[in-house]
């Protein structure tokens, strides 16, 4: 019962998923209506986006004259209207205005909310709650709806009470979630003293991380409405989503009541898996199991230093690691990034490799964008759009679905650029209701 | 209503009370080809709402990730990082290169609903085991590969990948850490968690379209090509600019002031970006007269790099003669945030995350007291729940090709013979606990 392959597997899974092709098949979420409430807040944007980018249908809310977050942006860098942190974020929504501070404008979002699958907000807790907006009141004229919550210390809990004054912004975010505790270079005298603290990732991993685990939770509730007719209310801390990240944090804590330590490029669990210098830049290098640090020592042509550190247990040794380190920066020093690269495939790919090395030079942004792969493969888009010229960003990741593959269609909106076909579309709205909202500030 | 919020939020959301309510996932059964974190991450957390994970290990040795552990410390002959993505798993030993065992894992992929791996790409394939195989025997089978470099294209040719890898590759190292210093690897393996969470999201939307068409599809996704979609402003800055994103430590580069300040007795986080925030945090400080200088007063202008090192000197100048309480009291009562940098310590000892089932302690049938971080989202109507850790190497063999392959006893014993299916070799790591005693925490015997 063997499948004929008239074809190499690259071939035939390239014709069935290349994003070129995207457009001609269906969305996974075509049909399915979120709300992206997301106040001054990324990790929203992101949630929803995340869904957008699969085909929901999704309304971006921001009260007139625009979110805060179109503001979060480099040195202050404003593109036409909008920040670049918020333009990456803005893809497949349709953007509107709604003043929930006037309940008018509170009236108008309920009538929505009828319309709605999924909710995502990230106000402070209990604040849409007291609003009248919140899940226990939008639940009973739409009993179907789910209702996702951001927020750094969660809805319910003695620090969410206690702390809810607070904003969430996604340093506080990487603070709380174990990650910033154990990123860093190590208390050495060598180290600048203000460089050698806890230290966050570069981009916003924290607020990116609840986004993510909003849309986590909205997709198993969509597909258990599907059998139960029924919808809920979901609790997203951000910071949770980065200990569930956390390696193995908690559990060696409990078993053993042991920290981990910030060290830089070591890693405590596998060694080498670390950087090394090359001519030209840096490398990051692997070979941890015994037969990947064989494959190692042969590619580096010294055979000899297999047997000086011969189990894993030896190479995690911290007083091994800075003499294993030095032996391979001593091979590494001699070759380019690239060259370095090209001699490890080489010999992984040999007929009778027998381990295997992982290696890549350590990128930054515009190298990545140099490199054909990416573009050969989507990973970004230049997009010309008619509000926010051309523009290169990241394609979604899971672009490459041979049923629904998702998809970037449009950008972002200048805000309320769609007011006129929401209203319309949901609410019957004509342009004589819309001045006169648009009058009273409403929209 | 309003006031009452808070109770209303602990009462439905209890994780004491999850056993009782339903769970969203049930009867969706996944096949797990996987090793290390990338892969097994995903189907761990769909067995935390309720779907039925069969993990395939190779006999003997298993997944690479059993012997991978902080300085090799084994608590009961298991390592603390297999634990984190192997939980409420069904672990069979079943050597897929063996025409019997693929024959038993098709069988097996007739009855299920997902296939989750993380080989190099085509190696299932190559094994008779890939999505071409899997959907001439079940054609709504959802399939979703991991790696490093996807399916095609010119790195997908071979090429291994790790965390790291995707961590350099996708620029994250190079735009963290302090201007000046080496590029900065995350002290956890983010590549990899990142891009199980941001892969979930397409395998959920998959089956959501399945549940609704009847139609499965295959799904390849990139690690490295995840950390990219992850890199917000990056590529917008690269394009307009021409320049790479610099370095910045702790502070954001796009809200001002968000950074890490050193206070009397360790280290504080704050952040303040609206008017009102920022208006908070200069009164807290006692100069409500910055909120209206002309170079902060705008959020826009103070994110301006003059103006943004100016504030962050002025909050840094304060918060050096404050303890980490005082300034995180003040976060509350003043409207900006601030908290100081938790570790795993803190965490765990924290009646917050405990009460929130974020630090869940629960009863292991093998192990006993386990402690384990909870699901993430916490959902009213089916909420997720631990059952049980992680496994020795095929230490569910019996349950599953007795009871859901319907093999007999008599075949079993024949295909371990073979070295087609098997247990845990005599591996710390692989292998129950020394003081075992040949039944405990099994589920068929």
């Amino acid at each position: 019962m063997s499948v004929e392959k008239t074809k190499p597997w690259d071939e035939w899974i390239r014709e069935q998923d290349d994003p070129r092709y995207a457009h001609k098949k269906p969305e996974a979420l075509d049909g399915v209506v979120v709300l992206d409430l997301s106040r001054a807040h990324m990790g929203g944007c992101f949630g929803a986006s995340l869904l957008a980018e699969l085909g929901a249908f999704v309304i971006r809310i921001e009260p007139p004259g625009g979110d805060a977050a179109r503001k979060f942006t480099p040195f202050g860098m404003i593109h036409k209207d909008t920040g670049l942190g918020y333009l990456n974020e803005g893809r497949n929504k349709y953007h509107v205005t709604l003043n929930l501070e006037v309940e008018e404008g509170r009236k108008i979002y309920r009538d929505l909310a009828r319309y709605a699958d999924v909710v995502i907000e990230t106000f402070k807790p209990g604040m849409a709650d007291e609003m009248g907006i919140g899940y226990r009141q939008l639940s009973q004229v739409n009993p179907g709806l789910i209702y996702c919550a951001i927020y750094t210390y969660g809805q319910f809990g003695p620090e969410a009470e206690k702390n809810r004054a607070k904003p969430d912004y996604d340093i506080v975010d990487q603070a709380r979630g174990g990650i910033m505790a154990i990123t860093g270079e190590p208390v050495e005298p060598e180290i600048p003293e203000e460089c050698r603290v806890p230290t966050k990732e570069g981009n916003w991993m924290g607020w990116y991380a609840g986004g993510v685990w909003a849309a986590y939770g909205a997709l198993v509730a969509l597909i258990w409405r599907m059998e139960s007719g029924k919808g809920q209310f979901i609790d997203v801390a951000p910071p949770e989503g980065l200990l569930k990240y956390c390696d193995y944090h908690l559990q060696w804590y409990h078993q053993a009541k042991e920290l981990r330590s910030r060290i830089g490029p070591y890693d405590s669990a596998v060694f080498p898996y670390t950087f090394v210098k090359t001519k030209d830049g840096t490398n990051f290098i692997s070979g941890f199991s015994d037969v990947n640090w064989t494959h190692l020592c042969n590619i580096m042509g010294k055979p000899e230093v297999k047997d000086m550190f011969p189990t894993i247990f030896d190479r995690l040794n911290p007083e091994n690691q800075p003499k294993i380190h030095h032996v391979v920066e001593e091979w590494s020093r001699n070759l380019t990034s690239q060259e370095l690269t090209d001699t490890v495939m080489k010999f992984n790919l040999a007929p009778d490799a027998v381990g295997v090395v992982a290696t890549a030079k350590v990128n930054k942004p515009l190298d990545t964008l140099g490199e054909d792969n990416w573009w050969i493969r989507c990973a970004f888009v230049k997009l010309n759009d008619p509000n926010y010229g051309e523009i290169t960003i990241a394609n979604p990741a899971f672009n490459r679905m041979t049923e629904t593959p998702a998809r970037v269609k449009w950008l972002c909106r200048p805000v309320g650029a769609d007011n006129v076909i929401i209203y319309k579309r949901f609410l019957g709205y004509g342009n004589t209701k819309l001045e006169e909202l648009k009058s009273k500030g409403v929209i | 209503m309003g006031s009452d919020f808070f109770q209303w939020a602990a009462e439905v959301l209890d994780p004491k009370k999850a056993f009782l309510k339903p769970e969203a996932l049930k009867g969706v059964r996944v096949l797990e080809v996987c090793t290390l974190i990338f892969g097994p991450a995903v189907p761990d957390w769909l067995t935390d709402f309720g779907a039925e994970v069969i993990k395939v290990e190779l006999p003997g040795a298993g997944d690479t990730m059993r012997y991978v552990t902080p300085y090799g410390f084994f608590w009961k002959n298991l390592s603390p990082a297999f634990e984190e993505q192997n939980h409420n798993k069904y672990h069979v030993g079943l050597d897929l290169r063996k025409p019997e065992g693929r024959e038993i894992f098709l069988d097996l992929a007739k009855k299920s609903d997902l296939v989750v791996e993380n080989m190099r790409a085509g190696t299932l394939d190559s094994w008779g085991v890939g999505y071409r195989d899997l959907k001439e025997v079940n054609p709504h089978i959802i399939y979703l590969a991991n790696n490093g470099f996807g399916q095609w294209g010119p790195y997908a040719q071979g090429r291994p990948s790790y965390d790291a890898i995707a961590q350099s590759v996708s620029g994250l190292m190079s735009v963290s850490g302090f201007p000046g210093r080496p590029p900065l690897k995350a002290g956890v393996w983010i590549g990899d968690f990142t891009g199980a969470c941001t892969s979930s999201i397409a395998l959920l939307a998959a089956l959501y379209y399945a549940k609704k068409t009847g139609k499965g599809q295959f799904i390849e996704f990139s690690q490295g090509e995840n950390l990219m979609r992850w890199l917000d402003w990056s590529w917008l800055y690269a394009h307009f600019t021409g320049e790479n994103r610099p370095q910045a430590g702790n502070r954001d580069l796009a809200i001002c002031p968000s950074d890490l300040f050193k206070c009397k007795d360790g280290f504080i986080a704050i952040a303040a970006f609206s008017e009102e925030e920022f208006s908070g945090l200069c009164q807290a400080m006692g100069k409500a007269g910055l909120a209206d200088d002309p170079r902060f007063k705008d959020p826009l202008d103070r994110l301006k790099d003059e103006n943004a090192k100016a504030i962050l000197g002025i909050v840094a100048d304060w918060t050096k003669g404050k303890t980490m309480a005082e300034i995180d009291e003040l976060g509350a009562q003043y409207g900006f945030a601030a908290t100081r940098v938790l570790n795993a310590k803190d965490q765990y000892e924290s009646e917050h995350w405990r009460s929130r089932g974020t630090v869940c302690e629960f009863e292991d049938p093998l192990y006993d007291t386990v402690v384990e971080c909870g699901p993430v989202p916490k959902m009213s109507e089916t909420p997720g729940r631990m059952k049980w850790t992680s496994r020795p190497v095929g230490f569910d063999n019996e349950h599953v090709f007795l009871r859901i392959a319907g093999l007999s006893r008599d075949s079993l014993k024949e295909l371990e013979e073979e070295g087609v299916i098997g247990k845990w070799g005599d591996r710390v790591g692989a292998k129950p606990p020394e003081d075992w005693d040949g039944k405990k925490g099994l589920f068929y015997l």
